[in-house]
């Protein structure tokens, strides 16, 4: 790690502190967050063949 | 999510089961950054049947008869696959004894301490829960006299250490 460029140091850093700042939101923004995630990754599951369900939040389903 | 609970929070109290704590990635998920997963994974005692045999059937019966059906090893509680896992061991008996108590939104719930996850991590093993057991190092709050304690008391400071 020492030898890596200021450049990709700082970026490093930058993602380390964004995951950091993410821990500390609170639990129902985690959910959120969670939820936006399997938005993300489940065409690419279903794809593959593994079914997942995306969570319906309670906001979306009133 | 909030509906979810809400429910758990009836079959508690209804005395279908006698407590439940989340566990899994959103146990985690409270204490570091959020994880990716499709389950809730849901701790629970449940009260003994006749004879002493502890099965989740009952709590699938009441659940049934809310409309909540079974999906896999998962129920689905207002759009939210929840995994029910029985406690099985000593260590799960006293996360859950020990969970927090806490509030999603405005709902009150449990979740497994951040340090009985840990202990369950390890106690695992497999090559997720090493890998969450090196997120909670680097992100979590651990009390690490407390994690010490309960890493003794199921013989886990070994895997700790590794």
């Amino acid at each position: 790690m020492n030898n890596l460029n200021p450049e990709i140091t700082r970026l490093f850093a930058a993602k380390e502190a964004r995951r950091q700042r993410l821990a500390r939101l609170s639990y129902a923004e985690k959910v959120k967050a969670v939820v936006q995630l399997q938005r993300m990754v489940a065409p690419l599951l279903r794809q593959r063949g593994r079914h997942v369900r995306v969570w319906e939040l309670d906001e979306a389903r009133s | 999510m909030k509906r979810t609970l809400e429910i758990l929070n009836e079959l508690e109290r209804k005395g279908v089961l006698s407590r439940y704590a989340i566990g899994g990635a959103m146990g985690a998920t409270f204490y570091l950054e959020p994880l990716l997963t499709f389950d809730l994974d849901v701790f629970v005692v449940l009260p003994q049947a006749a004879g002493g045999l502890v099965t989740l059937a009952p709590l699938y019966e009441a659940l049934r008869r809310r409309g909540y059906a079974e999906e896999g090893e998962c129920v689905n509680i207002e759009g939210v696959p929840v995994q029910f896992l029985p406690a099985y061991n000593a260590l799960v008996e006293e996360a859950l004894r020990e969970a927090r108590e806490t509030a999603y939104e405005d709902t009150p719930t449990h979740v497994l301490r951040a340090e009985h996850l840990v202990a369950i991590c390890l106690q695992t093993g497999r090559d997720k829960d090493r890998e969450r057991v090196r997120i909670f190092r680097e992100q979590a709050e651990l009390d690490l006299k407390y994690l010490t304690e309960v890493l003794q008391r199921h013989g886990l400071e070994a895997k700790w250490k590794q």
